[in-house]
């Protein structure tokens, strides 16, 4: 016979019983509750606010608003905020990213007027000209959750031979969604920390919200006028990154998403990214992935990689896996050769 | 919806506060709960709340099919038929890719072509655990340790959304009975409640994702990178990390479940004190090793079946109890790791004399040991990893805050059980105003150590 199972009281079920932690009532908990909730509204109100913000538009979204904008406002006539910053802001890990980095295009930003063509937008191969390759030490790979494994594989590629793979991605962010992470501030802040010799950036999953357009009435995904705002903050990035010509940037385009109510938002992002490119070709390179893992904007779980079929995209049908991330990183390392040694 | 989000914390409060107000009319509060368990669950994706009414359903009937009969033919048939579904489920949202592929490659490598589509299919948060749950109420039954339950106290007892993502794997017959009358709102275990919550944040938080952040993610992604003292530090700041990431989010989820008035069975025992891997069983992620060894070792025979049998047994459970945690040869061979120790224990009988702290000692690193096997990407970066730590080098992942995250979270656990119990239950004895005021303090603190990055998901949401 089988020892029956229920014999043994291994479970630990009468354990609160037995120390007498059962001595309050309901009431005491949802009391200790409510006022846990009422003092994170009054110091914290605004964050509340925030996390509706960064969610994707439906029925969450809504609801955490609902409750974050009347809490925002009172947590803003209140002293208490700054007193819970004061007293916490010292345990940030980093510095704060959240802003408004990005210099509108009616504002004499870098899409402002029409440039002239310099030297700068011509691909120095493309010319039929002999182009250097100095060696690389530096490699930073950032971008949203799309840019992780691509920074695994990279890192394991390349730092082998002695190049330093800086490793940022920056998940649940968005070129249009600077209300997270400003990427134009976190850009500045990576290249003035790391003086990077190449970029890698990998973004795109988390687009698709409205931005204030050039006269501060904002403009909803995904037409023209969309993608020429998304492309200037793209530019505005393109152009920290590039260093002033000192470094090369690896962009790659986004795959088209299973979900085909990604569709516009995936075609105004790829757009507006060999927009962006186009002053800096000589330093910014498009790496376009997308035809590679999903071309004719078909979407496919699996594809042929070195001659056997492997499933190359996630479960969710926006990231790569593991398999789809190391062909991409084997795409940015064979642009990556053409450029530097390593 | 994960625990530590603002939809959660504004989720909660009302749930709560509901759900004691309705709490004298089970009527109402029976479906009250179903319905927030399943609007918790429809954040994650509505489609799977399908599939958790499903396994619900497929069960409940099972169970009143095996009830209805004294055949015990047809109770063992009944039975089977709803295992099978339940790991049908589990194989075709868990396995299916992995398997595919394995099966795809070793067919290319003959030349015989492509036997089944290539697809990637989303696995539905917390599939592993309700499915083992939905398995233990029909085995259960079968063995008649729990009659039938009504079909909503079946759908409370699968998708109570305090446990239903990342476990503890609560019993029926632990979970069912408190369902047979309302809670009890004069007793209610509010500081430990409290307490849980407030602690499950710490250690997720501050501590897991710290180390994950600092040392453990940089030293298992590219260790080719690093030298031995870096990749030893960091094999243990991961011991650390994935101590602290799955007891949290366990400590978390008994925490609101007091606040409810439910009781859930204990997960972890301070697991790193353990002087043998049967020790080890016993203190780490226990819901899941008493569901191995009741529903699995037991019934493969156990250690009734002579030696050799005992060892397959152990081997077979342990091997399986690995895969469980994700379709990869890493989790594997760490199952099989896991079934050799307690083989070569069992073998032993008690028969090796050793002090208590070699055996602690020698128990805890082969346990580390065997975390880099969980740990790593893929077999290739294992052996890297074991390669790599022989290397002389520096010392450069040991920073100030991971060596004294380090020393907290197995230290503590070196402490007479005793102790640490009497500090909990101190802290759990204060009055709840000043607990909930406490734990809004601890959140802003918490919530200030968050990177830019945001709070990576729980580790055991993959499982």
């Amino acid at each position: 016979m089988p020892p029956d199972p229920a014999s043994r009281d291994d479970s630990l079920m009468e354990r609160f019983d037995r120390q007498k932690l059962r001595r309050f009532t309901a009431r005491d908990a949802i009391l200790a509750t409510a006022l846990t909730t009422l003092l994170l509204l009054v110091f914290a109100g605004g964050s509340v606010r925030r996390a509706g913000e960064e969610l994707n538009p439906g029925l969450g979204r809504d609801v955490v608003l609902a409750v974050g904008k009347p809490a925002g406002w009172v947590a803003d006539q209140l002293p208490f905020a700054q007193l819970g910053h004061d007293a916490t802001g010292w345990l940030s890990p980093d510095a704060d990213l959240v802003g408004a980095g990005f210099v509108s295009a009616a504002r004499g930003g870098p899409g402002a007027a029409s440039a002239a063509v310099t030297p700068e937008w011509f691909e120095a191969a493309a010319l039929g000209e002999p182009e250097p390759r100095p060696p690389l030490h530096t490699l930073l790979v950032t971008g949203d959750s799309l840019s992780t494994p691509l920074d695994l594989e990279l890192a394991q590629r390349l730092e082998p031979d002695g190049v330093e793979v800086i490793r940022d991605p920056h998940l649940a962010t968005g070129i249009s969604r600077s209300d997270v992470v400003d990427w134009a501030k976190l850009a500045a802040t990576q290249v003035s920390e790391r003086h990077p010799d190449a970029v890698v950036m990998f973004i795109g999953a988390n687009e698709g919200l409205p931005m204030p357009g050039p006269d501060g009435k904002e403009v909803a995904c995904c037409g023209a006028e969309w993608a020429a705002i998304w492309a200037n903050r793209a530019r505005q990035m393109m152009e920290t990154y590039r260093q002033g010509g000192a470094a090369k940037v690896y962009w790659l385009t986004v795959p088209t998403a299973r979900d085909p109510a990604r569709a516009p938002i995936v075609d105004a992002v790829n757009a507006a990214v060999v927009a962006a490119a186009a002053p800096w070709r000589r330093q910014v390179r498009i790496l376009d992935d997308a035809a590679v893992f999903t071309p004719g904007d078909e979407y496919r779980d699996a594809m042929e990689v070195d001659g056997s079929l492997t499933i190359v995209r996630e479960p969710d049908g926006i990231h790569l896996n593991q398999a789809g991330s190391a062909l991409a990183a084997e795409i940015v390392e064979a642009a990556i050769d053409r450029d530097f040694t390593h | 919806m994960l625990f530590p989000t603002v939809q959660f914390a504004i989720f909660f409060p009302i749930v709560l506060a509901l759900s004691w107000a309705l709490m004298p009319k089970q009527r109402l509060w029976k479906p009250f709960i179903v319905l927030a368990s399943y609007v918790f669950y429809a954040a994650a994706d509505p489609r799977f709340c399908l599939l958790l009414a499903a396994i619900t359903l497929a069960n409940q009937i099972a169970a009143l099919g095996i009830a209805a009969t004294e055949d015990e033919r047809w109770r063992k048939g009944i039975t089977a038929a709803a295992v099978v579904f339940d790991l049908g489920t589990l194989a075709v949202f868990k396995y299916y890719g992995f398997f595919a592929q394995e099966v795809d490659d070793l067919l290319n490598a003959f030349h015989m072509g492509m036997p089944a589509p290539l697809v990637a299919i989303a696995l539905p948060v917390g599939v592993s655990f309700f499915t083992f749950q939905a398995i233990s109420y029909t085995v259960d039954v079968k063995r008649r340790l729990v009659q039938p339950a009504s079909t909503i106290d079946v759908a409370i007892y699968l998708s109570f959304f305090p446990h239903l993502i990342a476990g503890p794997i609560v019993r029926a017959r632990e979970f069912i009975p408190q369902l047979a009358s309302a809670r009890d709102p004069e007793h209610v275990a509010v500081g430990a409640g409290l307490g849980l919550v407030a602690l499950g944040l710490v250690k997720k938080v501050m501590i897991a994702d710290y180390l994950g952040r600092t040392v453990v993610d940089p030293a298992f992604g590219v260790p080719q990178a690093y030298h031995g003292p870096d990749l030893i530090f960091a094999a243990y700041a991961y011991a650390a990390q994935i101590y602290c990431d799955f007891s949290g989010y366990t400590d978390i989820a008994i925490g609101l479940a007091l606040l409810m008035g439910f009781i859930f069975p204990q997960n972890f025992r301070s697991p790193y004190r353990a002087t043998g891997f049967r020790d080890f069983w016993r203190r780490w992620h226990m819901t899941l090793s008493r569901f191995l060894r009741d529903f699995l070792y037991i019934p493969l025979g156990g250690n009734r079946k002579g030696r050799v049998r005992t060892y397959l047994n152990l081997m077979a459970t342990m091997v399986l109890g690995g895969l469980w945690h994700g379709a990869a040869w890493t989790f594997v061979l760490w199952g099989a790791f896991h079934g050799t120790g307690l083989s070569v224990e069992h073998a032993l009988g008690g028969r090796l004399r050793a002090p208590g702290w070699l055996r602690w000692f020698v128990t805890f690193n082969l346990v580390v040991f065997g975390w880099i096997l969980f740990r790593s990407q893929d077999l290739a970066l294992f052996w890297t990893y074991l390669t790599q730590m022989v290397e002389p080098g520096a010392l450069t992942l040991a920073t100030g805050p991971a060596v004294l995250a380090l020393a907290v979270v197995i230290g503590l656990q070196l402490l007479p059980e005793r102790t640490s119990e009497g500090i909990e239950v101190r802290v759990e004895r204060l009055s709840p105003a000043l607990l909930g005021a406490a734990l809004a303090v601890l959140i802003l603190f918490v919530g200030a150590t968050v990177p830019s990055q945001g709070v990576p998901p729980f580790i055991y949401f993959r499982f």
